[in-house]
């Protein structure tokens, strides 16, 4: 095994871009000018819905869309102009993008092939890569006989084949089954781990972002929200896009207004203790809540509205100054008979957000 | 029998939504042809009247006649040249289109308008176009006196000939083929290409082989078109000659059955003709078709 690991075990390479931008033309502005460093065999998720511009961003590292303008650097080489396979990156597409008329062995050994390596060169490294990824008894079949998790690790196996410096991984398990992407994100992890290759996997789902991610890179429509380890991103999401994006259920944002001392509520209670005024959003995580059923300090009351029993713990979603909040607790049957509830919102769990640009606002609570 | 009827309620609907195109081929196919067969049989009289069941003789007068070979080997000659010619040069103007180059959305368009043309009409456009004194090579002619003279020499009428063949059958051929290769997903391009391949190469690798269905489908109507569908442009371009260069066997069974009254050596060598068509198109499928990879 250790003879394989060394095998193909990458050189890594770090990505700069700098000023990269993607327009069709002045009204259409998919990627304003965009500044990002990602540091050799890292794996960064870029996360964001659909339409932010997070596979037109990984098509221009590949090399597949143009740039408008900027530079990309990988491994201190600029290859913005370059041809695709000259940029030392593979790609993990979305459908797989396997060649039905090829075998799984031809597949993987077609790169190599391309590139002129010899027969016997070529046969070593794909078996070695096959066994790698437990696909040494399939090399004969053709794509269309095997099973999707089986495509899917043919379609990795011809990106790492290459040895490539960078790896790009463009939603590859969105087609997967809820199990199989699980075993697949364990995989992934596993194999990054032993190649070790720069890696960029675009996905809109958060749960392989948290995962997978050495880093999260957060876009909404072409802009960079956040940069950050997951860890961060979880617990200091820099603007309520993020806090919303990130998390089941998401943050609950309620708007609240501060008199220098006091943040109060749109229906005027008193939530924390602040010396702020003005307009702010108001954000905390659901599992943050503490429930009860009488009110002490600056507990507020909400009217629970449904309960949803997950097991481990429950959800519910309650009416709070007009807005619904949703708490995850483990205490969830005992509330049943319970329509008044009592919510105290730590305010070393508090997240400030500014009213109208929705970044992060220093936090400044008078009960810290 | 169940899926029948979940498309359609009424069972004689289907019977007669089939029945005028079943009426159309049943007359003017396979009627003629089974005649074709019964006749090649009998000495037909040429004004009609009283014919003779002769058995196979009519085969071994067919058979035996120098200008049916030299016609069936014409035939053979046009068959292979003009139908890999109307593959080719469409899944040329196919591979532009799709790579949407300059131009290619307006080409896509006229490259189709010579499905509106008949055959007969065809033949007379080229032999305008390819008329020694006033068509496009007559400049030619002025600089190297006799280069072109597809009226008497036979090699510059076959080729005036394949070339009208070629150009009516460009439209059928070049939707077919682009559409095979408009389906090739995109990423496909993008992985061979991320792979290494440059477009030369990706057009060997990747999309010929994912259009080969389509391939396949105009290789088999092309040879089997190409055996009748000469008859047009012979009649309105060639004549047949000079000198009987380009009578196909098609030209020769009308010549025979309509001008010379051998209406039972015409029905003869039709019957011939239609064998030979069965056994090539079966032999396609049977060494081609079984290759063939339909899957996406």
């Amino acid at each position: 095994m250790n003879a394989i690991d060394t095998a193909i075990r990458a050189a890594a390479a770090d990505i700069k871009l700098i000023g990269v931008t993607k327009a069709y033309d002045a009204q259409t502005v998919v990627i304003p000018p965009m500044d990002v460093e990602l540091r050799a065999g890292e794996f960064t998720v870029v996360l964001g819905p659909s339409g932010c511009g997070k596979s037109t961003l990984l098509q221009m590292i590949a090399g597949l869309e143009r740039v408008s303008d900027g530079k990309i650097m990988v491994g201190g080489r600029e290859v913005q102009d370059l041809e695709p396979k000259r940029r030392g990156c593979a790609m993990v597409f979305q459908n797989y993008a396997l060649y039905p008329h090829m075998t799984v062995f031809e597949n993987m050994a077609y790169s190599l092939k391309v590139a002129g390596v010899r027969k016997a060169e070529r046969a070593a490294r794909v078996a070695a890569v096959a066994r790698m990824l437990a696909l040494s008894d399939y090399l004969t079949r053709k794509p269309g006989q095997l099973s999707g998790g089986q495509r899917q690790r043919v379609a990795i196996g011809r990106a790492i084949v290459r040895e490539p410096n960078v790896l790009l991984f463009d939603e590859p398990l969105s087609n997967l089954d809820a199990q199989l992407r699980h075993d697949m994100r364990v995989e992934l992890s596993e194999l990054h781990r032993r190649i070790g290759a720069t890696s960029i996997f675009v996905t809109h789902d958060q749960v392989e972002a948290m995962t997978l991610a050495d880093r999260i890179l957060i876009l909404n429509k072409g802009r960079i929200e956040q940069f950050d380890t997951p860890k961060a991103i979880y617990h200091h999401p820099a603007s309520v896009f993020v806090a919303k994006f990130i998390g089941a259920p998401p943050m609950n944002i309620l708007p609240v207004t501060g008199d220098g001392s006091v943040l109060r509520l749109a229906d005027g209670q008193i939530v924390a203790e602040a010396r702020l005024t003005g307009s702010y959003q108001l954000g905390i995580r659901p599992e943050d809540i503490i429930v009860g059923i009488k009110a002490d300090g600056h507990a507020v009351r909400a009217v629970l509205r449904f309960r949803e029993d997950l097991g481990s713990h429950s959800v519910l979603a309650a009416d709070l100054a007009g807005s619904v909040i949703r708490i995850a607790t483990p205490f969830g049957a005992d509330l049943i008979n319970q329509p008044e509830l009592f919510l105290n919102l730590p305010a070393a769990r508090l997240h400030l957000f500014d009213a109208e640009t929705g970044r992060a606002t220093c936090r400044a609570f008078a009960a810290q | 029998m169940s899926s029948d009827s979940t498309l359609f309620s009424n069972r004689w609907l289907p019977v007669l939504l089939v029945a005028p195109m079943m009426l159309l081929i049943a007359l003017f196919f396979y009627v003629p042809i089974f005649q074709a067969f019964y006749w090649s049989f009998f000495l037909e009289r040429p004004f009609g009247g009283g014919s003779e069941f002769v058995g196979l003789d009519n085969f071994a007068r067919v058979l035996a006649d120098p200008e049916f070979w030299k016609a069936g080997w014409r035939t053979i000659i046009f068959m292979v040249t003009a139908s890999s010619l109307a593959v080719l040069v469409p899944l040329i103007l196919a591979v532009a289109a799709d790579r949407k180059i300059r131009l290619s959305l307006p080409a896509r368009n006229v490259l189709v308008w010579p499905k509106g043309v008949a055959g007969a009409s065809i033949g007379v456009v080229f032999a305008f176009i390819f008329n020694p004194f006033v068509g496009i090579l007559a400049p030619l002619n002025s600089i190297f006196p006799g280069i072109w003279a597809p009226g008497i020499n036979g090699t510059d009428a076959f080729i005036t000939l394949i070339a009208a063949h070629v150009w009516g059958g460009i439209p059928f051929n070049f939707v077919i083929l682009l559409a095979g290769l408009q389906s090739i997903p995109r990423t496909m391009h993008q992985a061979a290409a991320m792979d290494g391949a440059g477009p030369w190469r990706r057009i060997f690798d990747v999309q010929l082989p994912l259009i080969m269905p389509q391939l396949f489908l105009t290789l088999v109507l092309e040879f089997t078109e190409s055996v009748t569908s000469a008859f047009a442009l012979i009649d309105t371009i060639t004549n047949g000659g000079p000198g009987g260069a380009t009578t196909l066997l098609v030209y020769k069974i009308y010549m025979d059955g309509f001008s010379g009254y051998d209406l039972s050596g015409a029905s003869t060598q039709t019957a011939i003709l239609m064998v030979f068509v069965i056994i090539l198109t079966a032999a396609q499928f049977i060494f081609l078709g079984r290759r063939v990879n339909y899957e996406r």
